[in-house]
């Protein structure tokens, strides 16, 4: 369970996220909606201790997020992701894994295992300089899904994928629900995230303007792109 | 395994894959190898013929502060980019995103530039132990011994320049550096210099001379040098203070490390 209590974080006199509390349940399937600047990666690198709050507390699964225990099973892919240029995805997947605790043989099945399941299976041995953006996203999922985490904080993890890749990230999202894996997933994608996703959150200014299940988010013929808009254009006036 | 170890792996790893390492190492091998014609005797000096055995003990002992100076050079060069670079291309994310703590990053990250470092400089002042050793005869006894000591002074010029490059551009970190470790060569250079046997024979006032005490605080980088120099002539070194230089540079890596771990605690990624 993550509990984010009273979370502001400052930069400057300019609030990036302010007094934002909310709580998500383990094996919950939850989308942070946005515009830009909105606030959602700010929470993300909180959540990963990149960033400390300027006041409020978050909590995962009973420990403080600034304790590196509480990272132990987590799978991350950041907003663009970076992979050193000097390693392979080969190299790159088994330094997660070895950094998870694994290590031999394990280390080589676990890393075979995510290599698959993100169809990357005999490009992991070309240097990560000469893949593409959407291999290198693949690879970065491939990173996060390592180890059976409980807990993905994918930071727009379609964003360069081709349409197969979005239809597999989806499937591995799917797959992952049905698995108890707690996902936060911060995406512009409004068609992938209703169909992956079971809570949202619209975040404007640093602050969430609603936050509940699509189902009740989304009423009648509405899209979440339609409420997504009308709550944006009711701030802005 | 602990992570600082596996850290400090990747980190001598990753160094390792640039060609230029292997260039440089290479290199330098070449120049030490080119210059063992010197230790061919056929030197006269004030009238009196100098043996292999002395000439080589003299020229071995200005290669490896040759060495070492270069060495600095290098290092600096080496630890500026540390984190720069890692932020760059996602290192640091890919260590810190999984239960990382950010002291053990930091250490191995430090540990494994100066690991390499070290081995490098041993290597070069291996090659101009055991080509004294194969062209005279001569076994400099204290050679390797010295060029450990040595390695400490590299960790300091590391710890320095990444504590530096969290606050300062990579290359003004590097740069003021140079100028600590140059304020030191004046200050400790001199104090060795009055206490040399040619200064003291000529003007034997200067024995009484007491250095400033900012100066006695000041790193000791040059006198490990200088001690280091003692323990391959087992001449006597002259200590300034009444602190040993390895313990006054132990002091200084200890609080620069302490520092930058606070400070990289702080810094947002």
């Amino acid at each position: 369970m993550i509990i984010l209590d009273s979370v502001t974080k400052k930069f400057g006199a300019f609030a990036a996220v302010d007094n934002v509390s909310y709580t998500i349940q383990k094996g919950e399937s939850f989308a942070l909606l946005g515009p830009n600047g909105a606030g959602k990666t700010t929470i993300v690198r909180m959540l990963l201790d990149f960033i400390n709050p300027s006041s409020g507390s978050i909590t995962i699964n009973g420990l403080p997020a600034s304790d590196p225990e509480s990272r132990k099973h987590i799978g991350y892919i950041a907003e663009q992701h970076m992979i050193p240029p000097y390693l392979s995805g080969f190299e790159y997947l088994s330094r997660h894994a070895s950094l998870i605790g694994l290590s031999g043989k394990d280390a080589e099945k676990e890393v075979d295992r995510v290599l698959e399941i993100v169809s990357m299976k005999g490009l992991e041995r070309k240097n990560s300089a000469a893949y593409s953006r959407g291999m290198k996203q693949r690879i970065a999922l491939g990173a996060a899904l390592l180890g059976q985490p409980m807990l993905l904080i994918l930071d727009e993890p379609i964003t360069g994928l081709d349409p197969i890749g979005i239809r597999d990230v989806r499937k591995i999202l799917e797959n992952l629900r049905g698995k108890g894996v707690t996902v936060i997933l911060n995406s512009h994608l409004l068609s992938e995230v209703e169909k992956t996703c079971e809570t949202a959150a619209i975040m404007y200014k640093g602050k969430i303007l609603i936050k509940d299940t699509i189902n009740a988010i989304v009423k009648g013929h509405e899209t979440l792109e339609d409420v997504f808009v009308r709550y944006i254009e009711h701030e802005n006036e | 395994m602990n992570n600082v170890i596996k850290i400090t792996v990747y980190t001598m790893r990753d160094q390792m894959r640039h060609k230029s390492f292997y260039v440089l190492l290479g290199l330098s091998i070449l120049f030490i190898l080119s210059i063992r014609g010197c230790y061919d005797g056929g030197y006269t000096v004030n009238g009196k013929m100098v043996d292999n055995a002395t000439v080589a003990w003299h020229v071995s002992k200005i290669v490896f502060h040759l060495i070492a100076a270069g060495m600095f050079l290098m290092v600096s060069m080496l630890s500026m980019k540390i984190f720069s670079r890692d932020h760059e291309d996602g290192s640091v994310v890919l260590f810190l995103s999984r239960s990382v703590f950010r002291w053990q990053y930091v250490l191995g990250r430090v540990t494994g530039t100066w690991a390499l470092c070290l081995v490098f400089m041993f290597i070069l002042h291996l090659t101009i132990f055991l080509t004294v050793w194969a062209k005279t005869g001569t076994f400099i006894s204290g050679y390797l011994t010295a060029s450990l000591v040595c390695s400490i002074n590299l960790l300091f010029v590391i710890a320095c320049v990444c504590f530096l490059s969290l606050f300062l551009p990579d290359f003004i970190s590097a740069f003021f550096t140079m100028g600590i470790l140059f304020v030191g060569f004046i200050s400790d250079g001199g104090y060795q210099l009055i206490n040399s046997d040619i200064v003291r024979s000529a003007v034997p006032s200067s024995i009484n001379l007491e250095p400033a005490l900012w100066r006695i605080l000041y790193p000791k980088v040059f006198m490990v040098q200088a001690y280091a120099d003692a323990i391959i002539g087992k001449s006597e070194f002259h200590n300034m203070g009444p602190f040993h230089p390895l313990l006054n540079l132990s002091f200084f890596i200890l609080l620069i490390m302490t520092l930058m771990l606070v400070c990289f605690n702080r810094k947002e990624i």
